[in-house]
Formats: C-alpha cells, sequence, structure tokens
C-alpha cells in the first residue's frame, strides 16, 4: 500500500528546520551589517559589505526571507500531512471493518460466530502490523548524547546495551495531533508574517521616533529593527515547530524554553521602554517557576522511567493494551498500583497487585513488544519481583511521585499556558508589538501549554487530572471576569485569551482530550484574527489602544469591523462557526462529568457561567470600538483602514475562522472534522485509556481494542453523549443572555455602564485591579524576597566586605612590616656584606704598591718568616 | 784549619743567595735587579753542587739540576734583557720605581 522503507515524516522536519534556516541567514547578515556598519565611511570591504547588506535601509528583504521559510513551511506541512492523511485512510477503513464485523458477532450464533471471532482476530493482527508499518513510516529517532554507562563496555557499545537514562535522543513522531498543530502553526504564522510587513513598517526607517520614551532631549530616537523583529519570528517558529514535532520530553523542554526566550525577546522587543522591559522580565520569571516544576517533572521520569521518549513513557507507566495472550485485558491503558509484599530479598522486592487499587506503588512495564498483563486473568501474572529499575525489565515507582511528576510538567503547562495562578504575566505582554501578541501570546505559544498536557496525557493520574480541571476552571472565570473591565483593547484580547486557555485546560482536566485540542485549534484562529484586527485598529488610530478614547470607527474600516465581529461570534459560540463547535464539546464534556461526579458541578458550571460573560465582554469591545459616537474626535479624524497586507491576513483568518470546525452537516455540533480527526488521533497519540466511542455488546468501548474500560470513563463518555444537546442548549442560552446584556448596554444604551460601574464600586475596583493579584503578588512575593534580599545586602556590605576589607587591611599591615624588615634588616645585611669586602679591599690595595722591588722584599720577608715557622715547627716536632 | 766541608759551601750559597735578594730589593736599575737574579740562582747553584759532592744519593741529580739552572739563568738573561730594552724604550730608563702602573 505504500513504501514501508520511505521517511515522509521528513516533511515536518524540513518544515521545522527551514525558520531556522531564516534565523541563521538573518542572524548573520545582521551581524555582519553590523560589523561593517563602523566602516561605512571609510570605504574599503567594510562598507561594500555594508551595502550589500542593505546600507542604513535595508528594506524589507528580511521580511521576505522569514515570510518565505515559513510559507514553505506551510507548503512542507501540508504535503506531509497529506500524506500522512492517506496513509491513514487504510488504517480507517480497517478499524471500520473490524468494528462492523465486532458489531455482527453478538447477533451471530454457534459456527457463524466462531467465524466471525477469529476474521476480528485476523483482521486486529493485520490492523497491528499495519500500525507498526506507520509507525515506522511516521517516526524517526537520533542519537544526540550519551551519558557514560558501565553498561555501555558490553560488547556492541551503547546501541546494543542501552542503560536506562543515559541516553539523549532528538526525533519526531508524526500523529493526527503533530498534523493539526503544524498546519495551525504554519498557517497562522505565515499570515502573521505578511501582517507584521505592514504594522512594523514604521521600522523600516533610518530613524524612528519612540514616543513613549522620553529622554532628555525630547522623544527618544532609534535606529528602526525591521530585520530584527523578523529574525525573533523566525527563531520563535523554528522553536515551535520543534515542540510540536518532538517525540521526547527532552526535546520539548530545550524548545519550550527557545520559546520562552523568544517571547522574552519579543516582548521586549521595544527594550527602550521600562514597561515593555518589564513585562518582559515578568513574563520569563513567571514562566521559570512554571519551569521549575517542568524540570522536577523529567527529573523524576528520568530517575523512575528511564526514558524521556513519549511512547515508552507511556508504555511503562500505562498497562499494555492487550497483554499478548489476552485480548480482553482488563486493565488495558491502566495505572496499576502494587504494594510491597515481604522483605527484600538479594536487593529484589516482591510487589503485589491491588485489585481495588489502593497500592503505594505504580507498576513499570518494561518495554517489549510482547508480555504479560498483570491483572486476575488466567496467564497473567499478581506478583511482579523488581530489581534493578531499568527500561527493559519491571520496576516500579511512589504513586505519589507519578502524581509530583505530573503535576511538575503540568506547572510548566500552567506557567507556559499563563494559568492560574501564573496568568498575571500575559496581559503584560501586551507590550510587546501586536502581531507579536496575536501569533505568540494567543495562537500559538500559550497553547504550548495546552498541548503539553495533551501530549503526556497518559502521565496524570485522576488527581492531577482533577487539578488540572479546577486549575483551567478558575483560570477561566477569573480572567473573564476582569477581561469585563478593562478599557485597553489589547488587554481585553489578553484576558480572554486566559480565560480561553482556561476552557482548554478544564476539557483536559475533565478527560476531553479532543474537545480541548480541538479548541486549542479553532481558538487559535479566532484570537489570532481578533489580535490582528485590534492590530488594525490600533494601527489605524495611530497608536491608540484606549477603547475609551475610541467608537464609530465602523465608518472608518468596514474590514477591520466586520472580520473583528466574526471573531467575536466565533468566541461567543455562534451556531456554524469554529467557536461553537469546539466549546460545546468542551461544556458537554463537563457537563459529563458533573453528572458522574455531582460533587464536581462547579467544574460544569463555570464555564457555562463564563460563556455567558464571554460573549459580554467580546460585545462590549466591538460596540465601543466600532459603533456609537466617536469618544475622540482627533483620533477618529486621523483613523483610517490599514494596507492590504493587513487587511488582506484578516479576510483569510475570518473564513478559517469560519469554516475550521465544519463538518456534515454542519449544523451538526458532533460531525465537526477536524474534531473527528483529534479524535481518531486519540488511540495513536496517547493509547487508549480513554477510547473513541463504539458500541459492543451494549458497552461504550473503543471500536479497536474491545477490552473493558475504566467503567467510570465510560460512564463520563456515555453521560457526554446523552448531554451533548443539552449542554450545547445551556451554551447557548448563556451565550445569548450575554450578547443581549452587551447590545443593551453598549449598543442600545438603556444601561448606563458608567452608572453601572459606581453603583458595583467595590466590585468594579477589584475587577479593575485584576482580582488584586498583581497586589498581592507584590506583598506575599515580591516585598518579602526585596526585604530579604535588602537583608543580605545589609549583610554582604557590613559582614562580608567588612571581613574581606579587615583581611585586606591586615594585609597591607603585614606587607608594610615585612617591607621595613626587607629594606631594614636583610638589606642591611647585604649592604653590611659589600661594605665590610670594599674596607677590605681598600685596606689591601695599599700593599700593591707597584714596586718591583718592595715585592721582592714582601717575597723575601715572607720566604723567611716561613722559614722560621717551619724551622719553629720542625723543632717542636723534634723536642717532641 | 780544618777541612773545607759541607757547612762552609752551605754557608757560601746562603751569602750569595741574600746577597742577591737584597740586590734585588736594594738596586732600582733594572740591570742591577738583573745581577741581582744570577747572584741568587748561582748561590742555588753552589748548594746543589755541593749536595752533590756531597750526599752519596744525590751526586748525578745535583750536578744536572746545577746545568739546568745555568742553562735557565742563560734564558732568563736574554729574556730579561728585552724587557729591559722594552722598559727603556717606553721610559726613557731603566729605574723600576717608574712602573708603577700596577699601583693598586
Amino acid at each position: 500500500m505504500f513504501d514501508v522503507g520511505a521517511k515522509p515524516g521528513l516533511w515536518f522536519v524540513w518544515a521545522t528546520l527551514l525558520p531556522l534556516g531564516s534565523f541563521v541567514l538573518l542572524l548573520l547578515a545582521g551581524g555582519v551589517r553590523a560589523a561593517a556598519r563602523a566602516s561605512k565611511n571609510r570605504g574599503g570591504y567594510g562598507a561594500v559589505f555594508f551595502d550589500l547588506l542593505g546600507g542604513d535601509q535595508p528594506g524589507k528583504t528580511s521580511a521576505y526571507v522569514a515570510l518565505a521559510a515559513i510559507a514553505l513551511a506551510f507548503a512542507c506541512s501540508l504535503v506531509g500531512s497529506l500524506t500522512y492523511l492517506s496513509d491513514h485512510h487504510h488504517v480507517q477503513e480497517l478499524q471500520d471493518e473490524i468494528a462492523t464485523l465486532q458489531e455482527r458477532i453478538p447477533e451471530a450464533k454457534g459456527d457463524e460466530r466462531a467465524r466471525l471471532k477469529a476474521q476480528v482476530d485476523e483482521k486486529r493482527h493485520q490492523f497491528e502490523e499495519f500500525e507498526h508499518q506507520l509507525h515506522e513510516r511516521w517516526s524517526g529517532r537520533y542519537d544526540w548524547a550519551y551519558l557514560w554507562s558501565w553498561e555501555h563496555l558490553q560488547p556492541g557499545g551503547p546501541e546494543k546495551n542501552p542503560a536506562p537514562g543515559t541516553l539523549l535522543q532528538l526525533g519526531y513522531r508524526i500523529d493526527n495531533l503533530t498534523i493539526t498543530m503544524f498546519l495551525m502553526v504554519t498557517f497562522i504564522a505565515s499570515f502573521i508574517h505578511l501582517f507584521s510587513i505592514g504594522y512594523m513598517s514604521e521600522e523600516l526607517d533610518r530613524e524612528v521616533a519612540d514616543h513613549q520614551v522620553h529622554t532628555a532631549h525630547g522623544h527618544l530616537h532609534r535606529r528602526g529593527r525591521f530585520g530584527r523583529f523578523f529574525m525573533f519570528l523566525s527563531l520563535f517558529c523554528f522553536s515551535m515547530l520543534n515542540l510540536v514535532l518532538a517525540d521526547n520530553l527532552f526535546q520539548v523542554f530545550v524548545s519550550w524554553e527557545l520559546v520562552g526566550i523568544c517571547s522574552y525577546l519579543l516582548i521586549g522587543f521595544y527594550y527602550e521602554r521600562s514597561s515593555a522591559t518589564n513585562a518582559a522580565n515578568k513574563a520569563f520569571i513567571t514562566n521559570r517557576v512554571g519551569d521549575a516544576g517542568f524540570i522536577i517533572g523529567l527529573l523524576i521520569l528520568w530517575t523512575y522511567v528511564g526514558t524521556f521518549n513519549f511512547e515508552e513513557i507511556f508504555a511503562r507507566i500505562r498497562a499494555p493494551l492487550s497483554d499478548g495472550h489476552n485480548p480482553e485485558y482488563k486493565l488495558a491503558g491502566q495505572v496499576v498500583r502494587v504494594q510491597p509484599k515481604g522483605e527484600p530479598q538479594d536487593g529484589r522486592q516482591t510487589f503485589v497487585w491491588t485489585p481495588d487499587g489502593s497500592g503505594s506503588h505504580v507498576a513499570l512495564f518494561p518495554v517489549t513488544d510482547h508480555l504479560h498483563g498483570i491483572g486476575d486473568q488466567e496467564e497473567q501474572v499478581t506478583e511482579i519481583t523488581v530489581g534493578e529499575n531499568k527500561a527493559s525489565s519491571w520496576g516500579v515507582m511512589p504513586y505519589w511521585l507519578l502524581v509530583a511528576a505530573g503535576l511538575g510538567v503540568f506547572l510548566g503547562c500552567v506557567g507556559k499556558s499563563a494559568q492560574f495562578p501564573l496568568h498575571v504575566w500575559l496581559p503584560d505582554a501586551m507590550e510587546g508589538p501586536t502581531p507579536v501578541s496575536a501569533l505568540i501570546l494567543a495562537a500559538t505559544m500559550v497553547a504550548a501549554g495546552v498541548y503539553l498536557v495533551g501530549r503526556v496525557f497518559p502521565l496524570f493520574t485522576p488527581e492531577s487530572r482533577l487539578v488540572i480541571a479546577y486549575t483551567g476552571g478558575i483560570t477561566l472565570f477569573v480572567a473573564a471576569t476582569i477581561a469585563i473591565v478593562m478599557t485597553d483593547i489589547k488587554k481585553v484580547l489578553a484576558y480572554s485569551t486566559v480565560s480561553q486557555l482556561g476552557y482548554m485546560m478544564l476539557a483536559l482536566g475533565v478527560g476531553g482530550w479532543a474537545a480541548g485540542l480541538f479548541h486549542l485549534v479553532t481558538h487559535a484562529f479566532f484570537k489570532a484574527l481578533l489580535f490582528l484586527g485590534s492590530g488594525s485598529v490600533i494601527h489605524g488610530c495611530h497608536h491608540e489602544q484606549e477603547m475609551t478614547r475610541m467608537g464609530g470607527l465602523y465608518s472608518k474600516m468596514k474590514i477591520t469591523a466586520w472580520t473583528m465581529l466574526i471573531g467575536c461570534l466565533a468566541i461567543a459560540g455562534t451556531p456554524m462557526l469554529s467557536g461553537w463547535y469546539s466549546k460545546d464539546a468542551i461544556i458537554a464534556q463537563a457537563l459529563g462529568f458533573a453528572v458522574v461526579y455531582p460533587q464536581h458541578s462547579l467544574l460544569f458550571v463555570l464555564p457555562l457561567v463564563t460563556a455567558g460573560i464571554t460573549t459580554f465582554y467580546m460585545f462590549r469591545m466591538w460596540f465601543l470600538t466600532f459603533t456609537g459616537e466617536p469618544r475622540d474626535r482627533q483620533v477618529y479624524e486621523l483613523a483610517h483602514e490599514s494596507p492590504w497586507t493587513m487587511t488582506l491576513p484578516l479576510v483569510v483568518l475570518a473564513v478559517f475562522t469560519v469554516m475550521v470546525g465544519w463538518g456534515w452537516p454542519i449544523w451538526d455540533a458532533h460531525e465537526s472534522v477536524l474534531e473527528k480527526h483529534i479524535h481518531h488521533g486519540q488511540h495513536y497519540s496517547v493509547h487508549a485509556e480513554i477510547g473513541h466511542v463504539g458500541v459492543f455488546e451494549g458497552k461504550i468501548v473503543d471500536p479497536m481494542w474491545h477490552g473493558v474500560k475504566k467503567p467510570e470513563h465510560e460512564n463520563i463518555r456515555l453521560k457526554v453523549l446523552e448531554n451533548h444537546g443539552w449542554a450545547g442548549l445551556l451554551a447557548l442560552g448563556a451565550a445569548g443572555l450575554g450578547a443581549i446584556f452587551a447590545l443593551s448596554v453598549y449598543y442600545f444604551r438603556t444601561l448606563d455602564p458608567a452608572e453601572a460601574a459606581e453603583q458595583f464600586g467595590g466590585l468594579h475596583r477589584f475587577l479593575a485591579h485584576k482580582w488584586y493579584f498583581d497586589e498581592w503578588y507584590s506583598a506575599v512575593l515580591v516585598r518579602p524576597a526585596l526585604t530579604v534580599a535588602n537583608w543580605c545586602r545589609a549583610f554582604d556590605t557590613r559582614v562580608i566586605d567588612g571581613v574581606v576589607d579587615s583581611l585586606g587591611r591586615a594585609t597591607v599591615a603585614v606587607a608594610r612590616g615585612h617591607g621595613r624588615f626587607d629594606n631594614g634588616f636583610i638589606d642591611g645585611l647585604v649592604n653590611l656584606t659589600g661594605n665590610a669586602i670594599f674596607a677590605t679591599g681598600t685596606a689591601l690595595r695599599r700593599v700593591q704598591t707597584g714596586f718591583l722591588r718592595s715585592y721582592i722584599l714582601f717575597l723575601a720577608l715572607a720566604a723567611v718568616g716561613l722559614f722560621a715557622a717551619l724551622s719553629y715547627f720542625v723543632s717542636l716536632v723534634n723536642a717532641g | 784549619m780544618t777541612d773545607i766541608g759541607l757547612t762552609h759551601y752551605l754557608v757560601l750559597g746562603a751569602v750569595l743567595f741574600v746577597c742577591g735578594v737584597l740586590c734585588m730589593a736594594i738596586k732600582r736599575n733594572g740591570i742591577g735587579i738583573l745581577m741581582g737574579v744570577e747572584l741568587v740562582l748561582n748561590g742555588a747553584n753552589v748548594n746543589f753542587v755541593a749536595f752533590a759532592q756531597f750526599s752519596p744519593t744525590f751526586q748525578v741529580e745535583g750536578q744536572i739540576f746545577a746545568l739546568f739552572v745555568i742553562v735557565l739563568a742563560a734564558a732568563e738573561a736574554a729574556i730579561a734583557l728585552a724587557i729591559v730594552l722594552n722598559f727603556y724604550n717606553n721610559h726613557l730608563t731603566v729605574d723600576v720605581d717608574t712602573a708603577e702602573e700596577l699601583k693598586g
């Protein structure tokens, strides 16, 4: 059916590397130009290079390079995705065939039944084979770094003896989620690049005046930074795509940090403004808090599971889908908890399976093709014996550590996706240029957290998932309430983004894997549209962001107004627009969860109420901006529609905002093609804890793996299906109420918002101060930290500096004494010797008369003297 | 009158030696100093010859040493006279006290 040896997944690798190439090119060119600038007036090669690379006004070349890279990346992703879809069409056919056969089994009798079962088994075998081949075709792993281990000394080297936790790999694995993310990211990024060419055109000038920065000589004047902007965009695109491409947590983490640094660079793009640098710092530092959790999670997994590869992690911590002997494996896809039994012997400890799921440890399954499962059926083991924790053998890890690993990784996602309580950075990050807000802070980067939660979904135990759900629930409500009172058009959108991300997290937390990720994609389109629309408004109003100074702009910018209206309708959940399909799926999932667990009804009430609030604040924004009387004549008079490079992306994104959720029939919320596409990938992406829906012997099961699922989950799935209609109606009702309310307040003016604000002064203040999060953090974290820092500084200046200073002074004193000793005593001794010798010489020189006669006399006298002495001694000897 | 014995020769040698040394120490004339040197050498020669006469173990050696000394004195006189001539050329005198370049 296809060439097994080919690696069409490399299309996606190319799509990832293209923006990296663009980044490197722009970096080198910009670097050389900056280095050559010094010699631009001096002539010679430096000036030639400088002129070749654009001179003082380099033009739009950098934008074209970056745009070409990302557009080509989109083309690559498209080719790869189409190939992938055609491959998976066959899988789908097989799956459907098996499902139909299985449905016929209960009705069949005797021989017919046995024949059907045999057929199903054969088909399933074929399917497994097929899936294996597909896996080979669509994934690749490349060794990156070996950490040294004794086992590598065995014959065959590291390749044959992979010690656990010693090999870092880079790799890619393409599944439905990956291709969806790739298409979404490259598509939106392409249009945002195009939009930026228009929006950032001021940066092309040789000298840009920044009216927000005041220096001693008036406004700040600086060189335009057009190329730098596109360089950062390219780096960002590479990082984001690499994050999505990765098949292991290590690569994800590296990209994660790259994405973080890109957001830092882009938020702080106008780095002369202190507000921008503060916002960039805040974003970066808040994300560090989350990433600390991420690292802890990574370390736990590395230590116990011994691998970063997603599939291997899942294969270790979740029971296999079938255990090789028994396709109806009871514990398939679940976390299996075991309890230590007896004392350890020879460093090996026996663990026994706890059917009620109360064990203190989690069984880690060996990564092999074929194994026995744990369970109480024939041919299954109930006891495992564990020695060394190796990836290829049975292992255990404490259950609480698995929970901690999950929560740690989730904390990273909380930071990146701006969830409560780390959401404070995102609204501030609106200091960056608006295309950045659209690309990074709405459509892609903040979605990375949600994406990762979806990607490592099997890592989350029920407790972790509940934490995720509540985090999402709190976030979506808090952010939506703040969005009501914001007057900065971008701040409204920022809080709206936080709120929508909360929806996604909530959906994932209550088990709606596909619903959450579906909303991720649809949200990316309409939020990019809304942000670009706000960018167009801001550009048209000459950098006016306050909605209190807008109003009546509809007649000035019709395209922007219409496209933004589509965005508002979509985010509000208007039927047939993309937001409707995804929000409906989320609320249905939440309702199903709340029906099964009535104690968690809040998780349904919050999104429902917030759906109404969302509609209200979105329409408030639209009405305040585009309708009514202009509140500021000057802004109104100067306002104009943006150039085509900015309106074209708006129109295209608006079209996609409408259509991206469609299926056939389009009025059926269940039939969204995109959601089905994501849903089909669920089994392949995160294994089958939560299978897709099929019916077998009256139970809702995964059509492929008709093994029995965890009953509670079936219940949720069942309730979701039962209540989908109700949930949709309720959400629609809430949204309608919000819309009517907004219409009456801000269009028909039956209620005066200022009066209402006065009446609920306390609440208004509370919301306008963003629930006092910043103040609270400042009081609880920043100020104590500053106090401690001041103490440390005092300690440093007084004690440590004191010790160092006195040490220095003591050293100087000792050195002085030593100098004196050296000058006085030692030099004196040496001089004395010299003087003595000189004196001796002076005394003796008188003997050297130069008269021959005196020498002879001395000679004679000496001879006589010697003779006399000799005689004396001889006489002594003789006498003795 | 007793026979002339070894002691007489030795006394003669000593007298000659002392005369020579005194001559060298006192004379300022370079030639006079050379004469003194000859006296000293001859005083020694007298001793050699006397010992050759009176000592049974020293008969040949004494005479040979005396001959060596005579040859040596001749060579020495030749060289010393050359020095004196040169000295005279430089100083226009043979007064050795004028040669005080070596004075310390």
